[in-house]
């Protein structure tokens, strides 16, 4: 190329100088400083359901982490991706019981047998299953569009769930013991008590699931997935399969909720096949619309305000259900890009603005 | 290819020397026969394909491109079959296209938006990226390099960092030439480029593509409603008509070709000077009015009058 006498230009887009620019690693990594630290400065006393200084706030957080993660690899299949794969809870229960299996002792009666794997090595193993089996359920999907995917993804998830809650007689090497559950040998960080343990161990999770979104959303990957998103039709001449980039969707978020699923059974200890049918899945999909699709922290904020809803109101299940629907049509109304949107809708609002402007000229002594 | 060569040796030079070749290409949209055998080489340099509306002219990048499936006859390029290729597997043979209506990231930098142009070249994965890699960045940033110097000879380079939905229309396709061309295409297939830029932005597409043109002797196609711009820039011309080629040859040939002024203006029309168009009686060629439809000035300005009649089916 015969670029002779040209000045340089930036060519990454102009960040403020010194350690400014790292401030959003910095914010990620102080949040996740604080939310470590919690437990021992429960300043979230005053709220009872996340109040961390007893195990019930701790175990509820827990579960916001698991939550979280799972929510994080959904926001790259649905938010980033563009693909609405519903198979989400299935892949959920594959992490639950997958861990459940693996780690459980191999010299129990029948039904809670296991292979007796320690946790940290059935983790990684479950995960990378899941994924494959993220691709394989996208196989048929990635073909689709629209509302025919979420069908088939939905009908595949289920049939996951189908298949976990078989009856011994039908296939008895699975050792998920049919519709009556397993029971989920629980891993203990050493030094720490049981519900410490999984507070850790989620938050350890939802870390890692959501540092390696950001690295993969700000780079490639995720240009090529909002091409997919965008310009599906135009990605061919762009040398860019879209088939493919759907399948790592996929996989990654299979990845993602089998990670966030393994976490939710750790901290509920029973995993059992009615739970995934259509509630997991709904209760996902709450957590994603409400926190806010292709958001960072939308997974975070959405899992907090889901976990917070079903605790409130657990006695009453049909009022969940019923206070759950009004709230996603209302998200999906009046803040479609959900509750994580909010501050950049107020930075942009005329009246944040216009606060602003009388802010600066009070401000002004140069008169 | 050496077996075609050694075959007939210099027996068609001409399809030696050219960079796509179509044969006998043939496409029908459930009975709808949109392509009846086209024959087109297309050589380095700008080759120019017209006609009127549904012609079939974008159906031929579709089928060039991958979009469309042909009934019948082939596509060759650098004498290689592409028909069996994916779309993507045509982008490394080296085949760019853009669309007629731009289609980029709107939330995304203009930018990252070329960049998605060069995706296909790179030897690093996702993985090393998730890794952060130092080879991989460095990769990237190669990439952005010559990303920009692209968007620098399309006068983009300052609006690098800005979200292409915040550009007008002109600079949104301009973006969209700049990202077939950073993909080293040796073909690229062009559909209406100029449509809807601006005077200026006319003057920088043309500039940046003879200036890429000259340096990579790149074949390019363009599909173009500007006449003007056409034979300016096409030292070569096609003009397809209800999926045919009913011309082809220079822009002096092509412009005064009875059979391209029938097809554009249709039988029993007649022009006077002025561009204005009236009905006549007996079909065109036998008319005495036929002399100043040769004036290529009065060609243009029926070509690009909306108002043009309708077209009938040709008997």
């Amino acid at each position: 190329m015969s670029t002779s006498t040209i000045p340089p230009r930036p060519l990454y887009p102009p960040s403020p100088p010194g350690i400014a620019r790292y401030r959003e690693q910095f914010t990620t990594l102080g949040i996740f400083l604080f939310l470590g630290f919690l437990p021992w400065i429960p300043i979230f006393g005053w709220v009872d359901i996340f109040d961390t200084s007893n195990n019930f706030g701790r175990g509820n957080l827990a579960f916001v982490f698991a939550y979280g993660a799972a929510a994080v690899g959904f926001n790259l299949l649905v938010g980033y991706s563009g693909t609405l794969g519903l198979a989400v809870a299935g892949l959920f229960a594959i992490g639950a019981y997958g861990t459940a299996i693996l780690t459980a002792p191999s010299g129990v009666r029948e039904a809670q047998v296991g292979y007796d794997w320690p946790f940290f090595l059935s983790l990684p193993v479950v995960c990378i299953a899941a994924a494959i089996i993220g691709v394989v359920i996208g196989f048929p999907a990635a073909r689709l569009k629209g509302f025919f995917l979420a069908i088939a993804t939905l009908a595949l998830g289920d049939l996951i769930i189908k298949i976990i809650s078989l009856d011994e007689k039908v296939w008895s090497g699975l050792k998920t013991n049919g519709g009556t559950g397993k029971q989920v040998p629980q891993f203990r960080i050493p030094g720490l008590d049981r519900e410490l343990s999984y507070y850790m161990l989620s938050l350890g999770a939802l870390f890692v699931a959501m540092v390696a979104y950001a690295i993969l959303t700000n780079r490639r990957l995720g240009r090529t997935l909002k091409a997919v998103r965008d310009i599906d039709i135009a990605t061919g001449p762009l040398g860019i399969s879209s088939t493919y980039y759907k399948l790592v969707a996929f996989g990654l978020s299979a990845f993602a909720a089998a990670l966030g699923g393994a976490m939710w059974a750790q901290n509920i200890s029973f995993a059992q096949p009615a739970t995934f049918e259509t509630d997991m899945l709904v209760f996902l999909l709450v957590v994603l619309i409400v926190g806010g699709l292709s958001h960072k922290w939308g997974p975070l904020i959405g899992a907090i305000i889901f976990v917070y809803l079903r605790q409130e109101l657990q006695s009453t299940r049909k009022l969940l259900f019923l206070i759950l629907g009004i709230i996603l049509m209302l998200a999906v109304l009046i803040l479609p890009s959900g509750v994580a949107s909010l501050p950049k809708r107020f930075r942009d609002s005329r009246w944040a603005k216009d606060l602003q402007r009388r802010l600066e000229t009070l401000t002004d002594f140069s008169l | 290819m050496s077996v075609v060569e050694a075959a007939a040796p210099g027996a068609n030079s001409a399809d030696a020397a050219a960079s796509l070749a179509v044969d006998d290409l043939h496409v029908a949209f459930a009975g709808n026969h949109v392509l009846q055998g086209v024959d087109l080489r297309f050589t380095p340099g700008f080759n120019g394909l017209i006609g009127p509306n549904g012609a079939g002219k974008t159906t031929v990048f579709n089928v060039i491109s991958g979009y469309v499936r042909n009934n019948q006859g082939n596509i060759r390029l650098h004498g290689e079959d592409v028909l069996h290729m994916s779309r993507t597997q045509r982008v490394k043979a080296g085949i760019g296209r853009t669309f007629q209506a731009p289609r980029l990231i709107l939330d995304a930098t203009v930018m990252e938006n070329t960049l998605l142009g060069r995706h296909h070249l790179f030897r690093w994965g996702h993985f090393a990226e998730l890794l952060l890699l130092p080879q991989q960045r460095r990769e990237e940033t190669q990439a952005r390099q010559i990303c920009m110097n692209m968007l620098d000879r399309f006068g983009l380079a300052d609006m690098a960092h800005e979200d292409a939905g915040a550009l007008s229309l002109g600079s949104q396709k301009l973006v969209e030439v700049a990202r077939a061309l950073v993909a080293d295409p040796t073909v690229v297939l062009l559909d209406e480029p100029a449509a809807g830029l601006g005077a200026d932005d006319v003057t920088v597409l043309l500039r940046g593509l003879r200036e890429i043109q000259a340096e990579r002797n790149l074949c390019v196609i363009i599909i173009e409603h500007d006449l003007q711009l056409v034979t300016s820039l096409c030292p070569k011309i096609s003009v397809l008509h209800f999926g045919e080629i009913i011309s082809e040859g220079s822009p002096e040939h092509v412009t005064s070709d009875p059979a391209v002024i029938e097809a554009y203006l249709g039988h029993g029309f007649e022009m006077e000077e002025g561009g204005e168009i009236h009905e006549v009686e007996g079909p065109l060629s036998e008319h005495h009015h036929i002399d100043h439809v040769e004036e290529e000035s009065t060609l243009e300005e029926v070509w690009t009058d909306d108002d043009a009649p309708e077209q009938e089916e040709p008997s």
